[in-house]
């Protein structure tokens, strides 16, 4: 654990660009001999957290979070993780997904918002949103946003992501729609935004591979995963998160049902916007918990 | 000529579908006029109607069903009409989804979007599939979903479709560049029309140079072939002159597409496997040798 443990500094340099997305795995970066940068993301699954309807245990869903982020901070306990990536000054916001077929579970935003408190965050200066970030007044002053939200698939981009979450921060959504949405990335590169997402949580405990008809959603094209996938890599996570599909949908669909579109935001955000690493030999996955049928 | 004739039908649909949202119920909704029509029950099959409906628009359509507007709004949509059907206990709702398309090319075009499932009887075409029924008729495009799978639940989509249906009095016609596509190989249920390289993304994936000159005013089909010598998609572009065909032809063929063209009209064979088996399926598309 040693080895992997991030200064506070290479935290809140996230996601400003490619030279500090080497500080990410804490390992390789541009300023070590030209090597290019690596990623290092935590997918953590648990065969329980989930019942027979798919609604997920609060505690156990919690215990994930925190062990998820101990192990991608390296830090000893929970508590010591979480204050490696906020402090009692910082104003965060919780940025969400509300999309009411597969949302962010209500139990994995009331955790972060408890870790927060514990931190020392004001309650004030917390906030969890996503359709009304633009006028919410915590998210408005926020120094710092944890950004969470579960995969599916989405008929322009490919996938629903943790790059494509922050749309809901900008003015016009179909301006980001172009060219499979291939813009997403230059999100993460506005003022009220670059180097301030000090986490991001995909929650894949129930992931959607296929979309069908005008509410694109079917019961039978999620799966009981157990799994988020956390790093500080909003890229880094993504891809690993689009592995996971590719390899479900080849399962139920055999060879012939590639993701169309194919999501290459995730791909443009790594190498047009520099703002994480999308190739997977340079993402270390460590993985934690059910291991059976991970897929990756 | 067709597309004043389209708008003339659309009229006398608007009207009744008009009546549709506003009557079922056993109101009058001031906002919408029209009459009760009979046609469109209140109930279907032990399912009742919630709500007041909800017309959306070009807008409002995006926070309604976020991640799928862009298909519609690539055929032209020109609004939706939605319903809610509570069921009998421990079934799921359904909801009745009319949009309203361009055309009736373009309700063809949408209903060609997603062509799993099996095929039923609404419309003038209908697939249902896990809990989701998908039809057209004239100048709409129909969707019955059931936030839950059941036997009776289908049951009542199918009914609730077919009565939808049955009060659109428009018939359209499948686009006649359709009937172009060689049948000798051909997977019918691959077909999709469609008019935007996004959408034809959605099939293959040709990136987006968009060397083809897609746009709005310019029709396209595609389709999967399987032969003895091999298989790809045929792709049959119109265009609305000669000269603008030419400018297509240049730059696909630029980019390395296998292409042909005859007049206003190209074909292109994209993905074939082997490489040499898109040339018997330009002969056929396009003629020539």
């Amino acid at each position: 654990m040693g080895n992997n443990k991030l200064s506070r500094r290479d935290f809140f340099s996230v996601g400003t660009g490619a030279a500090t997305a080497g500080l990410i795995g804490g390992r390789a970066g541009a300023d070590d001999g030209g090597k290019p940068p690596t990623s290092r993301v935590v997918l953590i699954r648990d065969r329980e957290v989930l019942d027979n309807e798919g609604k997920a245990d609060p505690k156990g869903l919690h215990r994930m979070l925190n062990k998820g982020i101990v192990e991608l901070v390296g830090e000893k306990d929970a508590a010591a993780a979480w204050r490696q990536l906020f402090s009692p000054s910082d104003v965060v916001g919780i940025k969400s997904n509300e999309w009411r077929r597969l949302p962010t579970p209500a139990a994995l935003e009331e955790a972060m918002r408890f870790e927060l408190e514990q931190v020392g965050v004001a309650p004030t200066d917390i906030a969890v949103d996503d359709r009304q970030v633009k006028s919410n007044p915590v998210f408005r002053r926020a120094t710092a946003f944890i950004n969470t939200r579960p995969l599916r698939t989405h008929d322009w981009s490919g996938l629903g992501t943790c790059i494509k979450n922050l749309i809901t921060f900008t003015e016009r959504y179909p301006d980001y729609h172009g060219d499979s949405c291939a813009p997403l990335g230059s999100i993460w590169l506005r003022p009220e935004i670059k180097g301030k997402v000090r986490l991001n949580v995909l929650v894949m405990l129930t992931p959607q591979f296929h979309s069908t008809g005008p509410h694109s959603f079917s019961q039978e094209f999620i799966w009981p995963y157990g799994g988020l996938i956390l790093g500080v890599d909003p890229v880094a996570v993504d891809a690993t998160g689009a592995r996971i599909i590719e390899a479900k949908r080849k399962l139920y669909f055999g060879d012939d049902r590639p993701m169309r579109p194919p999501p290459h935001h995730i791909q443009i955000a790594d190498t047009q916007y520099g703002i994480g690493v999308s190739d997977p030999e340079r993402i270390e996955i460590v993985r934690l918990g059910w291991k059976e049928d991970a897929l990756i | 000529m067709a597309r004043r004739k389209w708008i003339f039908l659309s009229a006398i649909v608007v009207g009744l579908l008009g009546a549709m949202m506003a009557c079922s119920d056993g109101t009058t909704k001031s906002d919408l006029g029209g009459t009760v029509d009979p046609v469109i029950p209140a109930e279907v099959a032990g399912w009742r109607l919630v709500d007041d409906g909800q017309i959306y628009d070009t807008e409002s359509i995006y926070s309604y069903i976020d991640g799928h507007a862009e298909v519609y709004m690539a055929y032209g949509m020109v609004r939706c009409l939605s319903r809610r059907y509570s069921g009998p206990e421990g079934e799921p709702d359904l909801v009745l989804d009319l949009f309203e398309q361009a055309s009736a090319a373009d309700a063809f075009g949408v209903f060609t979007h997603d062509r799993d499932g099996e095929e039923v009887d609404v419309g003038q075409g209908g697939l249902f599939r896990h809990g989701w029924l998908s039809f057209w008729k004239g100048h709409w495009f129909g969707s019955v979903y059931a936030e839950g799978e059941s036997e009776a639940a289908k049951k009542a989509a199918l009914a609730l479709g077919r009565a939808a249906a049955d009060a659109i009095a428009e018939v359209g016609e499948v686009p006649p560049l359709v009937a172009e596509l060689p049948v000798d190989g051909l997977d019918p249920r691959t077909v999709r029309f469609l008019h935007t390289q996004e959408i034809l993304n959605g099939v293959v994936y040709l990136g987006y140079e968009n060397a083809l000159q897609f746009g709005p005013e310019i029709d396209a089909v595609v389709g999967r072939y399987q032969r003895p010598e091999g298989g790809g998609w045929l792709l049959l572009v119109d265009y609305p002159d000669d000269a603008t065909a030419e400018l297509a032809e240049g730059a696909a063929t630029e980019a390395g597409i296998n292409i042909r063209r005859k007049g206003s009209r190209l074909a292109a064979v994209l993905a074939p496997e082997p490489q040499a088996a898109g040339d018997s399926l330009l002969v056929d598309a396009i003629g020539g040798e």
